[in-house]
């Protein structure tokens, strides 16, 4: 991973409710990853703001580059990995400009991260206990007893009884709603200042997902914890997010509280997004999905990503940065139509049918 | 308590089976775990005496608590784990007289994680090819033409043929997985969670697809989900499903809109719809999680359950049985009362 500093003073979309320092501060995070056809360019330019004990919902088409800037922030990107930003603040320091040394301090400690695949993370070949028990011990200077009885105690937290039968088993004995919330209890062994948690409830029932979601509140209510939560249900997004991110192919298309995005989206893919949840009296009915595919990010690109598939796409949208609107401070949106110009969902041509489209 | 099923009446259940595919009768599998130097090894009942069954052509959807077995009993019905009791008969014949790779040829899996179910070495035609190989249906030419085939039907660009799945997104893997399970042409196929890993305009094309190919196929599949929404879009039939056992089945739109076990109530309760306005639902059923290894007596809902009466502490639910379908509660089996009227809400 080689890191660039740049200095840059593009406007960005605020984030942020004003008073005090965020908790973390990202400005101008772009993130270019070498494959073997050229450049891909998984994260333009992409700021936000994350204050304590603050809900941050990253929300976007799969390949948007939502890990991705998740995994910047960790310092955990791929070797072939280039990344330039302005500054990555955590807690007042540079994440940048950090050793190695100093990194491996924060992460699982006060930088915690919930990994969208709980299969890589988790280590096949040792037990779950061995696993929850080494990162206390690699932060706290403890004992293995008292690891263990955190373990234990955070096994209960997130809903997994006979916690000492389950610290003895193998990732590969487990429900695959037990693997994600082992990794969530990992997670929490060291109390984080920001947990950035990368799709924590895909494998969870919803009954389930609303305890575990409860209890990410209650410990930003009590640490004063903040969250960055992505994810592709929407239905979370509007229940937990305070503010909201909305990505495409890499940028920032739109951003606002969820009150705002769910009542006012602006941006056509916004739009496009809400109309594809399958809601009761769908059956039978066909689902409303963006027609075409994502561009390829590989290469030099102009214009609004999103023009390929946008029904209002037009000449401007071809060319230059698509400038960021902003109607009030924190609220934004990456598109040449003026605000409001709401054309119903309904007369929009539902869905290519997937079928049909055929996928490049 | 699954196995005493009281049926209204024998006719009806000699006209349903004809059209039978599947019929699980009280399957269960359990595990032993533990068992090393300080602790003895216990039994987990992951799937406790289960009946369901699907008919042909239609969707049977399985929904339910995260560890509540329906893994375990979709590997059972694709064979790949042996119930510990119980039987199978497809098509009327009991699955243990059939051979493991007939049976695999007519049920065949889509599981849940795109990423680690495809060989990460093979090639997107290796991969749909590889089921051909296996079962030796056609060969060269042919069997080229048959995975070119079946690629443009779930809608992969032949530009793939050659990609590995580190080059594909999630849809598109998904879609390998879909093409790798249709090729042999199976009747039945079990689809564990295949779009809790998409994005939902991705989860859209996917699900449009295995509508379109149920109808040209006249597939029959056996859905594990638990996104409720997309339950209500595809499914036919609905079993729930609560620490190993079915509490409550039948007709989708019954299930759903009569919700009469407590379980199902809670669940259908949970759905975070994407309403701003509203909070996290606020579960009736207590913070209380249910423990696998000391299952609760009587009802195993008994603790977490706002409608509990003594009797369900102390005897198992009978199975309530009427048109709308299958309910395993006190609520219903007459010692609670309200026989068969669904309870208020
Ligand atoms: N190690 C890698 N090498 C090359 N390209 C990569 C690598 N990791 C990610 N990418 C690419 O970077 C882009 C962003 O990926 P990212 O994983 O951030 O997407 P995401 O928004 O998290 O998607 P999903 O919802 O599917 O998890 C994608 O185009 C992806 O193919
Ligand atoms: N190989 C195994 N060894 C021991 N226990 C197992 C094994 N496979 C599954 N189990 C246990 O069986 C129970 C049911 O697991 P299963 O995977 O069927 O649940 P599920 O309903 O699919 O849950 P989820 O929604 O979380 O995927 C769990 O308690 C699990 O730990
Ligand atoms: S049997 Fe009793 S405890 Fe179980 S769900 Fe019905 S009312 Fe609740
Ligand atoms: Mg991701
Ligand atoms: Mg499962």
């Amino acid at each position: 991973m080689t890191i660039t500093q740049v200095r840059d003073t593009s406007v960005q979309p605020n984030g942020g409710s004003g008073h005090g320092a965020p908790l973390l501060d990202v400005r101008g995070l772009t993130v270019d990853i070498a494959v073997p056809a050229g450049t891909l360019h998984a994260v333009s330019d992409v700021s936000f703001a994350v204050n304590p004990g603050e809900t941050f919902c990253i929300v976007g088409e799969s390949g948007c580059g939502k890990t991705i800037t998740s995994l910047a922030v960790m310092r955990l990107l791929p070797k072939t990995a280039r990344i330039a930003a302005q500054r990555i603040l955590f807690e007042g320091r540079d994440l940048l400009g950090l050793s190695d040394k100093e990194i491996l301090g924060l992460r699982g400690n006060r930088l915690g991260m919930i990994f969208q695949d709980p299969m890589t993370s988790l280590n096949p070949v040792f037990t779950i206990g061995n696993q929850l028990e080494e990162v206390y011990l690699r932060h706290r200077n403890s004992g293995r007893r008292e690891a263990r009885e955190r373990a234990e105690f955070l096994l209960e937290k997130v809903g997994i009884q006979s916690p000492a039968m389950r610290l003895g088993q193998y990732p590969h004995q487990l429900s695959g709603g037990l693997r994600q919330r082992m990794m969530i209890a990992m997670t929490l062994m060291c109390e984080p200042a920001l947990l950035i948690a990368d799709e924590p409830t895909t494998a969870l029932d919803v009954t389930v997902q609303a305890q575990i979601l409860q209890l990410l509140k209650n410990l930003q209510r009590e640490f004063r914890t903040a969250l960055i939560l992505i994810t592709h249900d929407l239905g979370i997004v509007a229940r937990m997010a305070d503010r909201v991110a909305i990505m495409y192919a890499g940028r920032v298309v739109e951003t606002g509280t969820s009150a705002e995005i769910f009542a006012a989206p602006q941006h056509p893919y916004t739009r496009g997004l809400l109309a594809c949840i399958p809601v009761p009296g769908s059956q039978g009915k066909r689902l409303g999905s963006i027609p075409g595919i994502v561009p390829s990010l590989i290469g030099e690109n102009e214009g609004c990503m999103f023009r390929n598939r946008c029904p209002y796409a037009g000449e401007s949208c071809r060319h230059g940065e698509i400038a960021l609107r902003e109607l009030s401070p924190g609220r934004g949106y990456r598109c040449i139509l003026e605000p409001g110009h709401a054309i119903s969902e309904a007369t929009r041509e539902p869905a290519t049918t997937a079928s049909q489209a055929t996928v490049q | 308590m699954n196995q005493i099923i009281e049926l209204p009446g024998r006719a009806e259940r000699a006209a349903t089976d004809a059209s039978v595919l599947l019929d699980c009768r009280n399957l269960s599998r359990t595990f032993i775990v533990g068992g090393s130097l300080f602790s003895k090894a216990k039994e987990l009942r992951a799937v406790d005496r289960v009946n369901v069954s699907v008919r042909r052509g239609e969707v049977l959807a399985i929904v339910g608590e995260s560890g509540s077995g329906k893994t375990t009993l979709g590997r059972m019905m694709l064979g790949i784990l042996p119930p510990t009791s119980g039987e199978m008969l497809l098509d009327g014949k009991p699955v243990s007289g059939i051979d493991r790779k007939t049976l695999a040829r007519r049920i065949q899996p889509i599981f849940q994680d795109p990423y680690s179910s495809l060989n990460p070495r093979k090639t997107v035609a290796q991969i749909i090819g590889l089921p051909l190989a296996v079962h030796g249906i056609e060969a060269g030419a042919a069997r080229d033409r048959r995975v070119e085939e079946i690629m443009e039907r779930v809608g992969l660009s032949r530009r793939l043929i050659h990609s590995y799945p580190n080059q594909l997104s999630g849809g598109q893997r998904q879609r390998v997985a879909i093409a790798r399970a249709l090729v042999v042409q199976p009747e039945i196929v079990v689809c564990d969670e295949p779009t809790s890993a998409l994005d939902v305009s991705v989860q859209a094309q996917i699900l449009n697809l295995l509508v379109d190919l149920r109808n040209e196929f006249n597939l029959t599949y056996i859905f594990i989900s638990h996104d409720l929404g997309v339950v209500e879009y595809i499914a036919d039939q609905l079993a729930v499903m609560y620490m190993g056992q079915v509490v409550e089945a039948g007709p989708r739109h019954e299930v759903l809109e009569q919700r009469r076990h407590p379980y199902t109530q809670a669940l259908l309760g949970s759905v975070l719809t994407p309403d701003p306005s509203l909070g996290l639902p606020d579960l009736q059923i207590g913070r209380g999680f249910p423990d696998i290894m000391h299952p609760p007596s009587g009802c195993h809902f008994h603790p977490r359950c706002p409608s509990a009466m003594p009797v369900c502490s102390a005897v198992e639910p009978p199975a309530f049985r009427d048109s709308a379908g299958l309910v395993h509660c006190h609520l219903f089996s007459g010692e609670g009362s309200s026989a068969t009227r669904p309870i208020a809400q």
